[in-house]
């Protein structure tokens, strides 16, 4: 098949040619969708990507993103490092602390991991998830923050790297 | 972000600490993280005690 150009009925390309591909032609408006479509390699610049559920690289389990992160000092000025969706921390008192979250979790049912640093010398830190130290009561976990504490043997104590991360 | 946010607790005193990349003002983290009804002030960070020996009796006033 060839292209035809007449004088009279202008340019005419063959059905399924390079200038007239079979199907429908996507990407020429913004609000365009793709379908079922295989991208190889692609750069997606700043995406906004709704799900949750992202395929993984390997195997077939899903991956669950973290959706809230704060690394913070819990000593002298306590201050924020770095984080993500998280507006603040309260200091609630000694080795006390809430987690409030900028977007919150769609319900309180996220699952939620801290860790931290010791203090100077050996002597450990644990964290206690939903634990209000400074009244030694349980704080459950809202959709909107998370309570925790970090604690010697026998009562909570200041550490100077505090790490939180919340996954639904 | 060079202040704090405090209000009284049953306990004493909170102190919010606001996330420097959160992208929201010392008013509008004040308006979202105080618990409803209570009383607060923001202050400036260098107001805030940096020895905590005794941080559990720090008191609102």
């Amino acid at each position: 098949m060839t292209t035809l150009i007449s004088g009279t009925a202008g340019v005419t390309f063959p059905a399924g040619g390079v200038g007239n591909p079979a199907g429908a032609v996507v990407g020429t408006t913004d609000t365009q969708t793709l379908t079922n479509k295989t991208l190889t390699s692609p750069t997606l610049t700043t995406p906004n990507i709704d799900s949750a559920q992202i395929p993984t690289v390997s195997g077939t389990a899903p991956l669950y993103m973290c959706r809230a992160w704060v690394n913070f000092n819990g000593t002298g000025t306590v201050a924020i490092r770095s984080s993500g969706n998280v507006t603040s921390i309260t200091d609630n008192g000694v080795g006390d602390y809430t987690v409030n979250f900028t977007t919150a979790m769609p319900d309180a049912n996220y699952s939620s991991v801290a860790s931290c640093s010791p203090s100077a010398g050996p002597n450990q830190r644990v964290v206690v998830m939903n634990f209000a130290g400074t009244s030694n009561t349980i704080s459950a976990p809202t959709s909107s923050a998370c309570r925790f504490s970090t604690s010697a043997l026998a009562a909570t104590a200041d550490v100077e790297y505090v790490h939180f991360a919340a996954f639904r | 972000m060079n202040q704090r946010i405090i209000f009284p607790t049953d306990d004493g005193v909170a102190i919010i600490v606001p996330a420097p990349e959160c992208g929201l003002t010392i008013e509008e983290i004040a308006a979202k993280d105080v618990p409803a009804g209570k009383p607060y002030k923001i202050v400036d960070v260098a107001d805030i005690p940096t020895d905590r020996t005794f941080r559990n009796a720090w008191e609102y006033t």
